[in-house]
């Protein structure tokens, strides 16, 4: 619940030069007698302000522009700094702004060297507001006397720390979120903290708190440069049970990429249901051996909650860190720190290996802005593995195109290969409702009842749950086998996990749903049916992928049955297809399926 | 170009199509679900069911001193998470849109009582840094905006730092408000009819406090619309 009512820090300052035997040196601070003071101790005796207080975002953007253009001057032409200044308010699309040179204020003492080492300590690895820093304080229970904007600025001024605008802008002098990294969705407001009446800020990521023009991120790369090397006994997971052959070798690879250190970045492909998470443990270990940090990066939290619990049981005796919504303990430190990648947000060149789960899915997919927390929770030489058993368009052609290393797990832990979809083509396939239930919709009711399994039946919009439903219960009511035994979920739904729950129970056997149950979900005895399977805007190849890929996951029942149900055969569907055959093919190949062998 | 080919508009809330609306069909639905089973008192404005009382017991008891008072509709559900949205995490391009609603309440349930002067109920300086901005202030220019009213936003002042009234009970919100306000340009409101503008009413507290420095202050009469209001409780006792 955000209701803190602390003042926020809004940044408003100046622009300013400093010159002597050295050079020239162009800055922006908030309290230029703090600059005075640094700036005097490195020998530079000549100061001047060349602007009035701005927010900033348009101080930031001005200041580079004057370093790009007067780096390795000796000292300053005015008339050259005033017209390089309009230039870059032409940019920005500002007016000539006055130009007066003014003296600097009274030189003001330097903050303690203590409280300096601690605000190094805290903000190492991360990119914070400053009201993130004091609650990281006040975690660590620890606190300063001298204002922490001050301390901050001073790390600043010995290069120990960055100061970046929440919105800045780009060397063309379009906003940009510096935060999120987006450019669309920037606001122009007033700020009635600092008193500008045209502050931007940016709403794509005002969950992790606003990003405007006038708020500082205070950012500071990791430098700590290895943990301690654990003992071997340590850093080898205790895995509950023996990896399959398949894993095994994916393993075996996952930890030579990062043993090896050669390539920065690598996929590893899994077909849906393969056991990632243990394969992850592979170049996990090998990053904890190497006393290397890890960040194990995935979209939901419920995900980094289940997470975080098999981590600590692989690796009792280290500390894994999970992160997300509503998580305590934000600012600790781990072995493993487990992030929703919203939480990533926080991170700056922390990382030496963050592994990327689910790479596709929502919200990372949609979202451009978690890809960059992501990579710049890395550090500069870090390595990136992304998991997915349905990598996006991109990341398939770099794949393909042999830009990016891939580590392929094409079999399931059971050796049994992947159900491959039938598809069932009926051309007078009707909406719901609109006449009888169509016969190879009965043909798959009546296959799924005979085997004793449950039937899952995707729909493309939400709407069409319940006309399913009811089109279900019409033409069969079911009082003769059980009172309800057809009900449908969807993301909204107010009880959309009992529902699931008393389905995976096996309560009542067929559970109509839209691509909410598309991942993450296992259910034993279970038979996929995807009805308008050619609704190519819903069902894409990744998605019919993912469908798919919830039948025949247990040893119990590995045959699970997966039917497209259409109208047409769409390139969705046939490419889907094609993929679960060639990983089909592929395992086959490799010697991972037990089919021949029984 | 944007001539030729207009961009498609899009509910500023969740994104689906809404040519010609704020909100698209669904949450404009959502918006206005209540108005099925509730309707406001006629004094406060808090809801009560559809088939019984016109007033509430609150006024039935002591009518306050403003006018009348109008909602967009409860707090809760939609309504309620676009408040949140807005007003806690700074989603502020709500601003515009919300304002937009609160003009067709005010259209549509206050006709004949025209406003001469639109007036947000302010906020203390203290709060309106650590916030950066008031919602009512953003509301209100929106609603003036829509209706051609004039706006100011100084003629109120907050003078006292008070703990935030959510987490008090009805009879401390009302001594936690207790010279709270004053009236900082009395000539700018003698004579003329106010509209003070809130984005919740709960007790009703902030409203009767800032219109009883206005009334002082020689305004001829105040009337509040907020977005959101309560649900009358003895509704819920009753039936």
């Amino acid at each position: 619940m955000l209701l803190s009512y602390a003042p926020r820090f809004c940044w408003r300052g100046f622009v300013y030069l400093v010159w002597g035997d050295r050079g020239l040196k162009v800055g922006l601070s908030h309290k230029p007698g703090l600059d005075h003071a640094f700036w005097l101790r490195k020998g530079y005796r000549h100061f001047a302000l060349l602007t009035p207080p701005l927010p900033l975002g348009t101080a930031f953007f001005l200041q580079e522009y004057l370093r790009r253009h007067l780096s390795g001057s000796a000292g300053p032409s005015f008339t050259v700094v005033r017209n390089l200044l309009n230039k870059a308010r032409a940019r920005l699309g500002l007016p000539p702004g006055p130009f007066t040179v003014t003296p600097f204020p009274e030189a003001l003492p330097a903050p303690p060297p203590l409280e300096l080492a601690l605000v190094r300590k805290i903000l190492s690895g991360r990119i914070l507001w400053l009201e993130e820093i004091e609650e990281a304080l006040a975690e660590s229970k620890m606190g300063v006397t001298t204002p922490l904007e001050d301390i901050l600025h001073w790390l600043y001024l010995a290069g120990q720390a960055e100061v970046i605008p929440g919105v800045g802008y780009g060397d063309d002098g379009e906003p940009r979120c510096r935060r999120c990294g987006q450019t669309t969705r920037l606001l122009t407001v007033a700020c009635a903290a600092c008193g500008s009446s045209d502050c931007l800020i940016c709403e794509k990521c005002l969950t992790m708190g606003q990003s405007r023009r006038c708020r500082p991120l205070y950012a500071r790369p990791a430098e700590e440069r290895r943990l301690e090397v654990k003992a071997l006994r340590q850093v080898e997971p205790r895995l509950k049970y023996e990896l399959s052959p398949a894993q095994r070798d994916a393993y075996q690879e996952a930890a030579e990429f990062v043993l090896k250190g050669r390539d920065k970045e690598c996929l590893l492909w899994a077909a849906c249901g393969a056991g990632k998470t243990e394969v992850a443990c592979g170049p996990i270990a090998a990053a904890l051996g190497l006393g290397k940090t890890v960040l194990y990066a995935c979209p939901r939290r419920e995900v980094v909650r289940e997470l975080q619990v098999r981590l600590r049981s692989f690796w009792p005796e280290l500390e894994v860190l999970a992160l997300y919504g509503g998580s305590t303990g934000k600012y600790g430190r781990a072995d493993i720190t487990l992030a929703t990648t919203h939480q990533a947000l926080r991170f700056y060149r922390r990382f030496d290996l963050v592994i990327l789960d689910e790479v596709d899915a929502f919200p990372l997919s949609e979202d451009p802005m978690l890809y960059y927390a992501v990579e710049r929770a890395r550090r500069e030489d870090g390595q990136i593995l992304f998991m997915t058993a349905t990598p996006p368009p991109a990341l398939v052609a770099r794949a393909k195109g042999r830009r990016i290393k891939v580590i392929y797990l094409p079999a399931r832990h059971h050796g049994r290969p992947l159900p491959e979809p039938e598809v069932l083509r009926d051309p007078f396939l009707a909406p719901p409702g609109a006449g009888p239930l169509p016969r190879l919709l009965i043909a798959c009711l009546e296959q799924t009842m005979a085997e004793r399994a449950r039937l899952l039946i995707f729909v493309p919009a939400v709407r069409l749950v319940d006309e399913v439903v009811t089109w279900l219960l019409r033409e069969r009511s079911g009082e003769e086998t059980c009172r309800v035994w057809v009900r449908g979920v969807t993301a909204s739904h107010p009880q959309r996990d009992e529902v699931i729950d008393a389905f995976r129970r096996g309560d009542f056997p067929v559970l109509v749903a839209t691509t909410v149950m598309e991942r993450g979900i296992t259910i034993p005895r279970l038979n996929v049916l995807v009805l308008y399977a050619d609704e190519e805007r819903v069902f894409t190849e990744n998605a019919l992928i993912q469908m798919a890929g919830r039948a025949g996951r247990a040893a119990s029942y590995p045959k699970g049955r997966v039917w497209f149900l259409a109208r047409r055969v769409s390139p969705a569907m046939a490419a889907a297809r094609y993929r679960i055959r060639e990983f089909n093919s592929m395992a086959r190949r490799r010697g991972y399926l037990v089919e021949g062998k029984e | 170009m944007k001539w030729l080919f207009p961009r498609p508009s899009t509910c500023v809330w969740c994104g689906r199509p809404a040519p010609g609306h704020d909100f698209c069909s669904a949450c404009r639905q959502q918006l206005k679900g209540w108005q099925e089973f509730y309707r406001p008192c006629l004094y406060c404005g808090r809801l009560l069911p559809k088939e019984g009382e016109k007033i509430c017991g609150h006024c039935r008891q002591k009518p306050p001193p403003f006018t009348m008072a109008r909602a967009a509709g409860p707090y809760q559900g939609l309504l309620k998470e676009m408040i949140w949205a807005f007003k806690y995490q700074g989603r502020l391009s709500l601003a515009a849109p919300l304002g937009r609603l609160l003009a067709q309440v005010v259209v549509a349930e206050m006709g004949s009582w025209r406003p001469e002067l639109v007036v947000p109920v302010p906020l203390t300086p203290g709060r309106l840094k650590a916030r950066s901005f008031n919602q009512a202030e953003l509301l209100g220019r929106s609603l003036a905006a829509e209706l051609g009213l004039a706006f100011d936003g100084s003629i109120i002042s907050r003078t006292k730092e008070t703990a935030p009234q959510i987490n008090l009970s009805r009879e401390k919100r009302w001594q936690n408000l207790a010279g709270a306000f004053q009236i900082t340009v009395p000539e700018k409101t003698k004579g003329r009819r106010l509209l003070l503008v809130d984005d919740v009413l709960t007790t009703g507290a902030t409203a009767c406090a800032c219109t009883g420095v206005l009334m002082k202050g020689g305004t001829t009469g105040v009337a509040v619309v907020t977005l959101a209001t309560g649900i009358e409780k003895s509704f819920y006792f009753s039936t």
